[in-house]
């Protein structure tokens, strides 16, 4: 919400501003367990499919070119509710680590994910988040500030019965966080604008729309913003630290990054056409 | 020992005790001669017994001496002294017109006992800046501007081009009380800070208080920045007006019954389309402002004003977004003679400042803002010439509306909804006292007293153990709790209630005929809150009054100083070193949404601020050459201490740098009258750069490259040195002489040397090599400018 309040004011900078790329020395850390956990349940295909990646790596200086991944690493997944468990392997070693068995988040289940990396053990917990299926997504013809930009509709009925809050991700590392406060149990649509320098034209996009929790949510708004996909200004909020759901349990000082959360995803291809 | 009151008490007293001689008052206005304004800050001088006054906001003066022959010298800055012989021996009211230096070149100028004047008085910490100085500091796209004028004096400083608003000795932006003819503006910036919200050509006078702030003025911690508007030439139609880059002015004045009754309407426009040149029709950019004023001189001891001010700021893309903000005041003054000894003004103010933003894309449009009622009743009573009082009343009536969302088309699907209106009534009353002890040793002291209470709203959350804010130990961050209930209330309860006594004092101290020492102390309280967790505050921050959840913030300034005058005035030195210690600033906890948050309690942590510095002001007053060099040598910091042990607070419970704390800060302002064609103005800038936070990681989540910030170390990093020339040419020509329509021609160059200076650096992810990127914004490089101005 932030950002699209602030809009207009980074709009003011982009005519007035100019940037370049300096050199500046940035402060270092010891290196942190990086912990992507960010599970997708295709709720609304058939069969139902699930990405169930759990991806490991370290933290690194700012300016380093690699983040390197871990792949010594125990991962598994406890059900809470009858302490089953569903082992973890990186077969290709790459930091990627995939169920053994054929896997799918059920609903109303806690699910606990313990890492064990270098005598340290991180756990955390999530469950299935539910979502609504995307009604429609299509191309528009407005633009934004430049008159170059492409509109994307999108449009999807949101559940009256809770709070609600949602992930949309338009590809090419482009996310929009939100929440059903101003428009619980309505049929919404908003427009979604990619820059001229954010796709190509012709091209064909994936949209995926996740329902996630209140603290996924604030987490991912920050993730969002301070991973550079605004440009600055004195308008920039403080940034801070961003600690996800994961705890070092041997620890408690070497504390992770990262986050553990399991969404119902709703998945649509669209080709964007170029017009006039 | 005597408490602080008692003594307070007993300093009143002393002036009444009886006195032989037959005393006589002299009293009157000073009026501009070339178009009946009345003139502040007069001084009205008695040399051969070193008594004298000066002129109040409305030109007002009365003294008291014993009867008798007197030489009386009138004299103020840029104008002609008045040097003349007076018998009193009746009460005498005597109005003086004073004759504008230029005005009258072939006459004898005295130079002017104001410097000693001033090296006197007790107020210290206080800078003056005439319409005229504003009009000649070269400034970028050449719009003379009030904020970015003061800037250059010692103790104010802004985050940066571009940041609205400035900062008073380490204080922040929402801690400044802007008054524009009494009335208080909430938003002093236009185009997002880069401009400022006052027309130059209406101003008579500013005054920016940073210390030992008399106990009249009230509510807000760090500063009084005290605006007074033109009341209009009551002599002869008149029209000024400039043309600029960014914007034209225009201000018509002329009487309406001859020197009884005037008016002035100024108005000023900026161009649309003006930071939007690449595009074609639909994008709008503008701001303007009205100012109007009316006011008639009923007799001698009544004066009725009317005064308004609409300013705007409008920007749109198409009709995908629009967004304007401004300020309107409307405000009744009445001054009244109650005698020749007792002056009193009235004022009935009305004051708000709105927010409104429309987002087609995504389907609402939003408004919040702010509305004030505020009435004043102030006297001035001049018991006699060595002891003066000011007292009154002020009270506040303050409903914030921190926002609304309603759908602003058919398929929207926004379900409007509004958060919780606020209410509020502030009240203050105070006496304050300017108490000549000896020739040597001048006291004001006073006090005021304040109170605030929370007025009845709607659904006012509860939350369990009154803890709206919780610490998760297992995640270790602050989350906002969920309120547990809702009380619910009539408007006229009261929900909670402050109050507070706060002393002010100040002291001078004679040393001599060119040096005196000062030294003062105020206690300030401000009971609104600013939310804005961005380094600059946006148009779109809403203010939040003290209640059940936010204290009201407290000050305790200290300060003292040297102050000596060379050479009968042409060069002057002020020195000061400051401490203020703020109780109760508020900080957010990591993540904090601030926008159309309805339970803005829930991301507060309360915290304490406090501020040191040295200033030196050297300032060359006379001459073809004048100007100023200002050093500040300054630290501002914060502190949010966790609210137990087992929480750590922000940056570990440590001090941290406020966003705007600039240790150095060095101003150099000169002009130089070459010939009476041709004067010169150049600024040097100077300036530690603004604390900011540089990543010390990055890890990828998402396919997204995140920087990772060290809460242990806010705002440890710094900008680069910040530092510009600018200079500017003003020419008159000279076919100006003996003619009525007047003209000039103001040459600007901002940034001289072209410096790309930071406003921000930022960090991200190269698109195209994938590379981690350091991007640092520069906002002005080198900025031409032509203003033409003209008066008829």
């Amino acid at each position: 919400m932030k950002k699209i309040f602030l809009l207009p004011i980074l709009l003011l900078f982009i005519f007035t501003s100019c940037e370049k790329v300096v050199d500046i020395e940035v402060p270092s850390i010891e290196p942190k367990l990086i912990i992507d956990a960010v599970f997708e349940i295709y709720f609304d295909e058939n069969p139902v499919r699930a990405n169930t990646v759990v991806k490991l790596s370290k933290s690194a200086d700012y300016f380093k070119e690699i983040i390197p991944a871990v792949t010594n690493a125990t991962v598994f997944l406890t059900n809470l509710s009858d302490n089953s468990i569903i082992n973890f392997s990186d077969t290709n070693a790459d930091g990627n680590y995939k169920p053994t068995i054929s896997f799918i988040p059920a609903e109303n289940i806690t699910y606990e994910l313990t890492i064990i990396h270098e005598n340290n053990t991180y756990k955390g917990t999530a469950n299935r988040v539910k979502s609504s299926p995307l009604t429609s997504v299509t191309q528009g013809d407005k633009t934004l500030f430049s008159g170059k930009e492409t509109e994307l509709k999108v449009a999807f009925t949101d559940d009256k019965t809770e709070d609600n809050y949602y992930l949309y991700d338009f590809s090419n590392n482009l996310f929009l966080a939100i929440e059903d406060r101003f428009f619980n149990g309505s049929d919404y649509n908003f427009s979604f604008f990619y820059a001229e320098d954010d796709i190509k034209l012709p091209t064909t996009v994936n949209v995926k729309m996740s329902g996630i929790t209140k603290e996924f949510f604030t987490y991912y708004r920050i993730l969002i913003s301070q991973s550079g996909q605004n440009a600055g200004g004195p308008f920039e909020t403080v940034p801070s630290s961003l600690l996800g759901n994961m705890i070092n349990i041997t620890d408690e000082s070497k504390f992770p990054l990262g986050y553990f959360h399991i969404s119902e995803t709703d998945s649509v291809s669209i080709n964007l056409i170029e017009k006039n | 020992m005597l408490q602080p009151k008692k003594i307070i008490l007993l300093l009143f007293l002393i002036p009444f005790v009886a006195f032989s001689q037959e005393k006589i008052t002299l009293s009157g206005t000073v009026y501009d001669n070339s178009n009946n304004e009345t003139l502040i800050g007069v001084s009205i001088f008695f040399p051969e017994i070193n008594a004298g006054t000066s002129t109040n906001e409305y030109g007002f003066y009365s003294i008291t001496i014993p009867k008798g022959n007197y030489k009386i010298q009138v004299s103020s800055l840029g104008f002609t002294t008045i040097s003349e012989t007076i018998i009193l021996s009746v009460k005498t009211t005597k109005d003086f017109k004073l004759k504008e230096i230029s005005e009258s070149l072939d006459e004898i100028i005295i130079e002017a006992d104001i410097e000693k004047i001033n090296v006197k008085t007790p107020q210290m910490s206080v800078n003056k800046l005439t319409a005229a100085t504003i009009k000649q500091i070269p400034v970028v796209l050449g719009e003379a501007d009030i904020i970015k004028s003061l800037i250059l004096l010692p103790g104010v400083t802004s985050a940066g081009e571009g940041a609205s608003g400035f900062n008073v000795r380490g204080g922040a932006v929402d801690q400044n009380l802007i008054l524009l003819d009494e009335a208080i503006v909430f938003n002093s910036s236009h185009l997002f800070g880069f401009f400022s919200v006052f027309n130059p050509d209406v101003i008579k006078d500013v005054r920016l208080y940073k210390g030992g702030i008399p106990a009249r003025f009230g509510g807000r911690l760090s500063s009084v920045l005290d605006i007074y508007q033109k009341e209009g030439n009551s002599k002869d139609f008149n029209l000024t007006g400039g043309i600029g880059l960014v914007s034209s002015r225009l201000l018509a004045e002329g009487p309406i019954e001859k020197e009884k009754s005037s008016f002035l309407i100024g108005g000023r426009a900026s161009y649309a389309h003006l930071f939007l040149p690449l595009f074609d029709n639909d994008n709008k950019a503008y701001f303007y402002d009205v100012n109007s004023k009316i006011n008639y001189r009923f007799n001698d001891q009544n004066n009725l004003f009317l005064s308004t001010y609409f300013g705007k700021d409008i920007f749109g893309i198409s009709d995908n977004f629009v967004n304007k903000y401004g300020n309107n005041v409307v405000n009744l003054r009445w001054n009244h003679l109650f005698s020749d000894k007792i002056f009193s003004n009235l004022s009935l103010i009305y004051s708000d400042y709105f927010y409104g933003l429309i987002l087609d894309f995504v389907g609402f449009e939003w408004n919040s803002g702010i509305t004030n009622f505020n009435l004043k009743y102030d006297f001035k009573h001049y018991i006699n010439e060595k002891f003066k009082l000011s007292y009154g009343i002020n009270n506040i009536y303050i409903k914030f509306n921190p926002g609304e969302i309603v759908p602003n088309r058919e398929d929207s699907g926004i379900v409007a909804d509004k958060l919780i209106d606020k209410y509020a009534n502030e009240f203050a009353t105070y006496i304050d006292a300017e108490h000549e002890i000896n020739n040597k040793l001048t006291l004001q002291y006073g006090i005021r007293f304040s109170n605030f209470s929370r007025l009845g709203q709607d659904e006012l959350n509860i939350y369990a153990n009154n803890q709206p804010v919780i610490y998760n130990q297992q995640f270790k961050k602050y989350e906002a709790a969920v309120a547990t209930g809702v009380e619910n209330f009539k408007r006229s309860d009261i929900i909670s209630s402050f109050y507070n006594f706060e002393p002010r004092f100040s002291l001078s101290y004679v040393l001599n005929d060119n040096e005196s020492v000062k030294a003062s102390y105020n206690r300030m309280a401000q009971y609104l809150h600013l939310l804005s967790n961005t380094s600059s505050p946006t148009p779109l921050d809403v203010w939040a009054p003290s209640g059940k959840y936010i204290k009201p913030q407290l000050l305790d300034q200290f300060a003292i100083g040297y102050f000596k005058t060379i050479k009968n005035g042409v060069y002057s030195l002020e020195t000061e070193v400051f401490y203020k210690n703020i109780l109760n600033r508020i900080d957010y906890i990591n993540g904090a949404n601030l926008i159309a948050n309805n339970e803005i309690e829930t991301v507060i942590l309360n915290g304490q601020a406090r501020a040191y510095g040295l200033e030196i002001l050297f300032k060359k007053n006379e001459g073809d050459f004048k100007g100023w060099f200002a050093y500040t040598l300054s630290k501002s910091e914060q502190q949010t201490k966790g609210r137990n042990t087992s929480e750590p607070g922000i940056n570990q419970g440590l001090w941290y740098n406020t966003p705007f704390d600039k240790t150095h800060d060095i101003s150099i302002n000169g002009s130089y009258e070459l010939t009476k064609k041709w004067k010169f103005n150049a600024n040097f800038l100077f300036q530690t750069g603004q604390p900011t936070n540089y990543p010390v990681g990055q890890y990828e989540i998402q396919g997204l490259n995140v920087p990772i910030f060290d809460d242990n170390r806010r705002n440890a990093d710094r900008l680069p040195t910040y530092h510009r020339l600018d200079i500017s040419a003003t020419l008159t020509p000279r076919k100006n002489d003996n003619r009525k329509w007047q003209t000039e021609w103001v040459f600007g160059l901002y940034n001289l040397y072209g410096r790309m200076n930071a406003a921000s650096i930022n960090f991200r992810e190269n698109r195209e090599t994938f590379r981690n990127e350091a991007i640092q914004t520069s906002i002005f490089g080198l900025v031409p400018s032509v203003t033409y101005n003209f008066k008829f």
